[in-house]
């Protein structure tokens, strides 16, 4: 089926099979590898993408079903001045290891704070809840988001006894 | 996806019913796709026709009156159960469970009508819907029919629903807004997870409501409870109406105890 | 390699610096191999085994091969390459008999996965079932079916394992130290208990993956998600007696490795696929459900411990006795169950001891290295016995622990002597304690519990952990200077999120004296131009290849001094540099940039001297010797890394319900390189510790299936379930002979997390906890002494669980 659509602004027109989901889509017709699977399932998150202004797992929508859609991926979060805000915050803090989960986590922090600009760190840890990460421990990234959304140091402190 | 199929995305409800005539059990109706995407790609579902219920028109439909109820349209996910104002303030029961679904991403692509047509015995949309005397309204090729929730699960991810019928919408009664309650769900995790085992203890003009999840073949409800009664002669109550099993997740011993234990909680918090 | 640098002097060790890899990971632009494709790429899928142990009696591939698309399919029975880290068992499928469920027993090669898909599903095996052994106490039965009949005649390394032909024990490591019958007899107190884990999984958020091209003239190339790209292309060529120079292995960026990913894996797989397909690359992505079964796990333990206790409250005597679970293969498991027993009695000096360490095949999916490598599991059975018999002798945990801890003068289980610069356990022990307020609650715990209801308990544990390695662990670092003097820097070990390029690349800077922006560490390894190193597991990586790099450092301004010196005449003990030139010590003004001499320096008549600038660091573990395998007496310690948690846990108990409020960890890092990176693996460590305390664990019903191989079933932490308060600290004992005095930290962050968690719930309600995970309901039965379920391997296998397709399948057949 011939499919119509936006990612980071630019148009496609493309044959997406039927039985192909948006994750798979963006991976292997698009070429924006920025997306990543790591289940398959909708339960860890590394496929967010927003649908028309909302996150979703992308593995759990078809390509056809965004016909008309409009998509934003990791990489539409660097502007041309380089690493968006929460990116910035991210390096800063030392929010990734592996880097699997961060495209994902970067756009569900970038949907929380569409909504609550200044969230609590209970608000922080429920909007990522849906993206695993197995290295970081989740606290530095939340450090990060406090501290791009300008809450405290956003920096932990490693004690010398 | 390994699995093949043909999708379809009718513009309208009398052209999706069409299909769901003509392909019967072979076609699947993709709400948000986050139970049947997930079935598809492990082998569980294998339609040869997925209908995308999401372009009607009337989809999103989320809208109250005091005549008509609260309509849910059968693609209002839960997300926009938790962003609706409504909602939140004469129906918490709905947005409670709905908050305890999944995450958010998930909560953004799921809707209430797959949560209920799915009919897991774990489902967290049905225990309100029970609560609040909701009903569904199917349609088909023939006609519509609405059928209480309390007769629409027959068993575990099975309903009253026959091939070609297609949930239109879920009707909550204008008499059920602004009943209050509470719900407690045991998960493995404090992040998402499916309901280990689930209680929303709620008012109602006939006395106390205990629905619960995960702790028999469909979701279950009890009624009726005299609301004098203390916690312990409601969970005696409500341990009858339920038959939990053992499984990977948990005993039936503990559900059955953690039933109590919820209702234990729970009870002074609806009675205030 | 410690020289006595102040941390005021250090410009860059001991500091924070951003990560190196961060810009390409956050913008989606790093490539994994699973990003990756290949000009041609074909993919593959396998044909797994639907019983834990069947004869394989007939394989019919005509139906696959025939469906659009594929390009080749194999089966076991046309391979006869085995493969094996210590002893080698494994066929790369399975051949003749399946061995755990989820076993490959055929493969197929087609142009999308989808056709790779179809035609494994369509492949026919025709299976006899055969009674599985499944609990490795049950292996050890003189009736029990035997895993491998063939032990006997298969490789291994004879200096350092002990197979037992004839039974399932693939290794037996003994441990004698002093005498125990006198011990105990001297005891005022003697307790024995038996703890238990169940088999856990990594969850990389990558899974297993590789791309392979076995090319014309046997050249085969292989692009993977793997820890140790020297370890794969040695294990490879001895699997296929090819040379080494024929195999080259590339490994871009990881996607979390944690131990699952150290040795081989999808390799040969997939090479086999590309040399049946006429030397089409392929690739193998492992999906989420078989990282669980095809791949795999940390093996299970029961740990015996029996502790005899004079009046003083030392220990006298401790007999310590281990049975791993290895699953179907050995794997790891031996050399897991060779550390565990020499480390078995954690950080205290026990003066007689006896250890039996048993690796023991089973039915099930095999077990290997994971963070912490068996230190996490005998931990949680050590520091819960630590616990109760402090309990039992009427003493303070804490203090009993403090009375028995290693200090310098001790002597270890394998007679090292501990000296004052091996590390500070009590200090890390006395920290964590005061982190959490230990022994008392304050004036607002005490009213959080009036108001809740709930019990608030604290709970401190101990770990150490030295690299389990050979003795002869090496590694080397290159450094080449580029045309403009700056430097980039080339290694094999990887970095798959730990950090320890970022920690690297401050190293050579601080002893090059470079800005940090001069210092590039090479992200991709590749084994044809990268130096050798072992393999990136330990905890070790810092510690060897810091060295190295140091010594490479040292080399590169060596060279570049001896150009220098030509060029301005000098004597070699004249000159000095900055970040930009070589200058005379007594003239400033007389330089070379060392721009102008990088890749040989010009005179003005055009003569050149000197040539390209690198430098060669070389590094070996020192000083290491394998153990008597009857004693179990020698050196294997490289280093050793002490730590502590502490704990404050909320139990409700009524339920057992419960959560983490805080945690305070310390460990002696010798020298914290980059202390954010330190907190990271602290803290990242520490959840997946929690992780393993509180949710995760293989599930099985009583054929051997596994039950729960999804995130639906097998949970693993999520934001949410991280404590409230998460504080990190450092003890900096200095390693005389670590970088810059650092020892390593990856690993131990993990260790004895889950026997703190134990130990605060037993202090808040009295919950004596003995298997792990603690679950509400194991809490829930502790409480009311009900028996504990043993549900890892379950007779009532059914249920809502959606994750065992494979179940629900044999339901309706049968
Ligand atoms: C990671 C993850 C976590 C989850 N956690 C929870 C949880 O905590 N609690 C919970 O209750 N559920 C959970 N679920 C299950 C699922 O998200 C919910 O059941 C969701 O509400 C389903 O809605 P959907 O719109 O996505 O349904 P779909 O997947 O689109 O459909 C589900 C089923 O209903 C049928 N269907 C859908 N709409 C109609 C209609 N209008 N008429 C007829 N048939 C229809 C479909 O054919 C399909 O068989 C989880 C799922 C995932 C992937
Ligand atoms: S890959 Fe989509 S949620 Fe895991
Ligand atoms: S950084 Fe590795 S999974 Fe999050």
């Amino acid at each position: 089926m011939t499919i119509t659509l936006t990612v980071n602004g630019v148009p496609y027109t493309r044959d997406a099979a039927e039985n192909k989901t948006l994750l798979h889509f963006l991976r292997e017709d698009l070429g924006l590898t920025g997306t990543k699977e790591g289940c398959g399932m909708g339960e860890c998150g590394a496929c967010t993408v927003f649908l028309n202004g909302r996150t979703v797992n992308s593995c759990c929508v078809l390509a056809v079903e965004a016909d008309g859609a409009s998509i934003e991926t990791i990489e539409g979060e660097a502007g041309p001045a380089g690493l968006s805000e929460i990116q910035k915050a991210f390096d800063r803090n030392h929010a990734v290891q592996c880097g699997f989960c961060t495209p994902g986590m970067i756009l569900s922090v970038k949907e929380l704070l569409k909504a609550k600009p200044k969230p609590t760190v209970a608000e922080i840890k429920e909007a990522i809840e849906g993206n695993f990460c197995r290295c970081t421990g989740y606290e530095q990234i939340v450090e990060a988001v406090l501290d791009v959304t300008g809450q405290g140091t956003g920096k932990g402190r490693l004690d010398h006894v | 996806m390994v699995h093949e199929f043909q999708y379809r995305a009718p513009s309208s409800r009398p052209e999706l019913l069409a299909l769901l005539q003509e392909h019967g059990t072979s076609a699947k109706v993709l709400a948000g796709g986050t139970d049947l995407l997930p079935n598809i790609r492990m082998g569980i579902a294998k339609p040869a026709y997925v209908v995308d219920c999401k372009r009607l028109p009337e989809a999103d439909r989320l809208v109250f009156s005091p005549s008509e109820g609260l309509r849910i349209g059968h693609g209002v996910t839960i997300s926009a159960i938790l962003r609706d104002r409504t909602v939140r303030e004469r129906f918490p029961l709905l947005a409670e469970a709905a908050h305890e679904l999944a995450s958010h991403q998930v909560r953004n692509r799921a809707t209430v009508a797959g949560n209920v047509v799915n009919a897991s015995p774990c489902s967290d949309m049905a225990l309100p819907l029970l609560c609040l005397d909701a009903e569904a309204v199917l349609a088909s090729v023939s006609g519509e029919r609405t059928v209480s929730f309390r007769e629409f699960f027959t068993g575990p991810k099975a309903t009253v629903m026959k091939p070609g019928e297609f949930l239109a919408e879920i009707r909550v009664p204008a008499a059920a807004a602004d009943r209050k309650g509470r719900y407690a769900k045991l998960k493995r995790v404090k992040g998402h997870d499916l309901g280990i085992v689930g209680v929303l203890l709620a008012s109602a003009p006939d006395g106390l409501r205990a629905a619960v999840s995960s702790a028999a073949p469909t979701p279950v409800l009890v009624s009726g409870i005299d609301a004098s009664l203390d916690a312990q002669a409601v969970d005696a109550l409500v341990q009858k109406a339920i038959k939990p099993i053992d499984d990977v997740r948990c005993t039936a011993e503990y559900r059955r105890y953690m039933v109590g234990a919820f209702i234990r909680r729970l009870l002074p918090e609806v009675n205030r | 390699m410690f020289d006595q640098v102040r941390p005021e002097d250090l410009a860059f060790v001991g500091k924070d610096s951003g990560r190196i890899d961060a810009t390409e990971k956050l913008t989606g632009e790093a490539l994994y191999v699973s990003d990756m494709t290949v000009p041609g790429m074909l993919h593959a899928a396998v044909k797994r085994s639907p019983h834990a142990r069947a004869r394989i009696l007939r394989i019919d591939t005509s139906k696959a091969a025939a469906l659009p698309g594929v390009r080749a399919v194999v089966t076991g029975a046309e391979l006869d390459y085995r493969l094996g880290l210590y002893v080698v068992d494994k066929y790369i499928l399975a051949k003749g008999e399946v061995r755990h469920y989820g076993e490959a027993v055929a493969a197929v090669a087609a142009e999308t996965y989808a056709q790779a898909r179809r035609a494994a599903d369509a492949i026919i095996v025709e299976y006899e079932p055969l009674p599985p052994v499944l609990h490795h106490m049950d292996a050890l039965k003189t009736d029990a079916p035997l895993v491998h009949p063939d032990l006997g005649s298969y490789d291994h390394i004879a200096a350092v394992f002990t197979p037992k032909p004839g039974t399932n024990i693939a290794n037996h490591t003994r441990l004698r130290k002093g005498d125990t019958e006198k011990g105990f007899a001297e005891s005022e107190w003697v307790v024995e208990r038996e703890y238990s884990c169940p088999s856990v999984q990594h969850v990389p958020m990558e899974t297993h993956v590789a791309i392979a091209k076995w090319a014309r003239g046997d050249q085969v190339e292989i692009w993977t998600s793997a820890q140790s790209p020297f370890t794969v292309r040695n294990l490879f060529c001895h699997a296929f007696k090819l040379p080494h120079n024929n195999v080259r292995v590339h490994i871009p960026y990881v996607g979390g490795g944690f131990g699952g990913k150290a040795g081989i894996g999808v390799e040969p797989l997939a090479a086999v696929l590309s040399r049946a397909a006429g030397g089409k690359a392929v690739k193998f992505q492992a999906t989420r459900e078989e990282e669980f079964s095809l791949l795999p796990c940390r093996s299970a333990l029961t740990y015996r411990i029996k502790t005899g206790v004079g009046a003083d409250g030392k220990i006298k005597a401790q007999e310590m006795t281990m049975y791993w679970d290895s699953g179907a293969y050995a794997d790891y498991a031996v050399n897991v169950t060779r550390a565990s027993g020499y480390s078995a009695a954690g950080p205290y000096e026990i003066p007689a001891a006896s250890i039996d360490a048993y690796t023991i095949y089973t039915n099930k999916p095999f077990g290997t290295a994971y963070r912490g490598f068996g230190h996490v599991e005998f931990h949680w059975g050590l520091e819960r016995h630590m616990e109760l018999v402090a309990k039992a002798i009427g003493m303070d945990p804490l203090e009993f622990r403090r009375r028995n801890a290693l200090r310098p003068g001790s002597i270890t289980l394998t007679g090292e002597k501990i000296t004052d610069h091996t590390g500070d356990v009590v200090k890390c022990m006395n920290a964590a304690a005061e982190a959490v307020g230990y022994g008392t609650l304050s004036p607002e715990e005490a009213e959080r519990e009036r108001r809740t209801g709930r019990k608030i308990g604290k709970g401190v544990a101990a770990l150490h952990k030295a690299p389990a390695m050979p003795s002869f662990t090496a590694t080397a670092v290159v450094i080449k200077m580029n045309e403009d003097g700056s430097v980039t820097v080339n290694l094999a070990l990887t970095d798959y999120g730990q950090g320890t390029y970022t920690s690297i690349r401050q190293i050579v800077a601080e002893r090059l004296g470079f800005p940090l922006e001069k210092v590039k560490i090479s992200f991709e390894c590749d084994t044809d131009k990268d130096p050798y190193d072992w393999q990136t597991v330990a905890s070790k990586g810092l510690l060897l290849s810091g060295n190295a790099a140091i010594l490479a450092a040292e080399d590169l301004l060596a060279n570049a001094y001896e150009v220098a010196a030509q060029v301005l005449r000098a004597n070699v003990r004249d000159l000095d540099h900055d970040g930009t030139r070589i200058f005379l010590r007594h003239n400033p003004d007389e330089s070379v940039e060392f721009a102008k001499i990088a890749v040989g320096y010009a005179y003005p008549n055009g003569n050149g001297i000197g040539g390209p600038i690198l430098g060669v660091g070389r590094y070996v573990a020192q000083g290491l010797s394998n153990l008597n395998k009857e004693t179990g007496q020698g050196n294997p310690a490289l280093d050793w890394t002490y730590g502590a948690h502490g704990i404050v846990a909320e139990v409700d108990p009524e339920t057992g319900e419960y959560e983490v409020l805080k945690i305070a960890s310390v460990f002696d890092v010798g020298r914290a390189i980059n202390p954010q990176i330190v907190r990271g693996q602290s803290i990242g460590g520490m959840v997946q510790g929690l992780g393993t305390a509180v949710c995760e664990g293989y599930i099985y019903d009583d054929k051997g299936i596994l039950l729960n191989p999804s995130f639906t079933d097998n949970k693993i932490p999520t934001a949410k379930d991280i404590p409230e308060v998460i504080e990190s600290a450092v003890v900096e004992t200095p390693q005389i002979d670590g970088p810059y005095g650092a020892r390593g930290v990856g690993e131990h962050s993990m260790i004895s997390v889950a026997a703190a968690l134990g130990n605060a719930i037993q202090d808040a309600t009295g919950a004596e906890i003995v298997h792990m995970p603690l679950r509400f309901e194991d809490v829930w039965r502790a409480l009311r002494e009900k028996t504990p379920i043993d549900n890892w391997i379950t007779k009532s296998p059914l249920g809502s669980c959606r994750s065992a397709p494979e179940l629900r399948n044999r339901k309706k057949d049968g």
